[in-house]
């Protein structure tokens, strides 16, 4: 295998990989974000297998094995995660999730909270958490106190 | 000073066309406002790839692995292009489908049928089925939604990326010369393909292989991943099962509501 040939895929492999970049910095949908992180991981692996092959040793074929490994388990948890993300906001826009505080708490100013004590009336404010698993009941009368 | 940049300038200079034309092609074919025509997007994207092919064409040694390497290599590129750019999510699935067929076709030319047979069984198998399920899932109207059509500012994105691919082109240029100027067949000592001098070779996937279509055979990537780098395989086995379990907590309960 010649430089040259050497070369050519190498050229493909960062086109790939740029192609991909473009991708996650532009779409605006969390399925083609993640869709482009494989395109990435692509053009990363045609340039293991082209050393594989300049060398003539297996290494970049088994690293390439491993990227492919890596990446089946990143998709299984973006899928998950762009999931439970849909769930909440009926939406896969990327730009919803911007802020990521909740839009019924108080924007924290910067002064001090209050020190809890620990003997308190069982109403007590709790940090008021996303809901992950069960969505908890809501109680009346609960203020998120910051 | 002034010199050496013009120097630099015209030694490189060649390089700047295919590049401004990608990311003129990548602008143009971004889903915008007002329905842009693909037609010109399509058509200077085309000249880009032809410009590059022109500028990296190999040595016409092999006539029938430098017509399979073009069309895999371009079918590959395009159809990425065309997925970053399609307006309609499951239109970029499919088209990254075929980026993956592609890909296993260079693994072929790279002698590794094994890794190119369980890229497609791992990707188009799994994968890519999987983000077809979950686009149908969540966009079941069917059209386009609006947040699809507008990407987030395409010109300066498409301009970072295609400095940075400028920047490994002439990193390569200065390596070896991708226009046949410099082309050395052998990895020399001190080049970065070169194994470092002083490091010694793990004696067991350092074997010569003479016939380079033996590296990717079952039995020596087999005696590789399980000789040396049989830890590395029980880490990759635990990370996937970490993974597994981790997708198992994340994923939505069916009793919470459905999609």
């Amino acid at each position: 295998m010649t430089a040259t040939a050497l070369e050519s895929q190498l050229v493909v492999g960062a086109t790939l990989f740029i192609l991909g970049m473009i991708g996650f910095l532009t779409r605006r949908n969390l399925i083609l974000i993640m869709l482009s992180a494989e395109l990435m991981l692509h053009g990363v692996s045609v340039n293991l297998t082209a050393f594989s092959r300049y060398h003539g040793n297996p290494q970049g074929q088994v690293f390439t094995i491993f990227v492919l490994t890596i990446a089946a388990c990143e998709a299984g948890l973006a899928l998950s995660l762009i999931l439970s993300l849909y769930q909440r906001r009926k939406s896969l826009d990327v730009f919803l999730w911007g802020k990521l505080g909740e839009d019924d708490l108080p924007v924290f100013t910067g002064t001090a909270a209050p020190v809890p004590t620990a003997h308190a009336d069982p109403n007590i404010d709790l940090p008021h958490l996303t809901p992950a698993g069960r969505m908890p009941k809501t109680q009346s009368g609960t203020q998120a106190k910051t | 000073m002034t010199f050496a940049s013009m120097n630099w300038t015209e030694e490189n200079g060649l390089l700047l066309i295919p590049l401004s034309l990608g990311w003129l092609a990548i602008w143009l074919l971004m889903p915008a406002d007002k329905q842009r025509s693909r037609f010109l997007g399509g058509l200077v994207g085309l000249a880009a790839v032809l410009t590059m092919q022109w500028l990296l064409l190999p040595q016409m040694g092999d006539l029938v692995r430098d017509v399979l390497f073009f069309l895999f290599a371009g079918a590959a590129v395009l159809s990425a292009a065309l997925m970053i750019t399609d307006r309609n999510p499951v239109y970029s699935a499919l088209w990254f489908a075929l980026v993956t067929l592609s890909v296993c076709g260079l693994f072929l030319l790279n002698s590794a049928p094994f890794l190119a047979a369980s890229t497609i069984i791992v990707y188009a198998g799994a994968i890519i089925v999987t983000f077809l399920f979950v686009i149908m899932l969540a966009q079941q109207s069917g059209t386009s939604s609006d947040y699809d059509q507008r990407p987030f500012q395409p010109g300066m994105a498409s301009f970072l990326a295609f400095a940075l691919l400028g920047a490994l082109l002439f990193t390569l240029q200065e390596w070896g010369g991708i226009d046949r100027l410099n082309t050395n067949t052998d990895a020399q000592p001190g080049q970065f393909i070169a194994l470092p001098a002083g490091v010694a070779p793990n004696p067991l996937s350092q074997a010569h292989y003479d016939n380079k279509n033996e590296i990717g055979s079952l039995r020596v990537l087999g005696r590789s991943l399980f000789g040396d780098y049989l830890f590395m395989v029980e880490l990759a086995g635990t990370v996937l099962l970490i993974a597994t379990i981790g997708a198992i907590a994340i994923a939505p309960r069916r009793s919470q509501g459905t999609l």
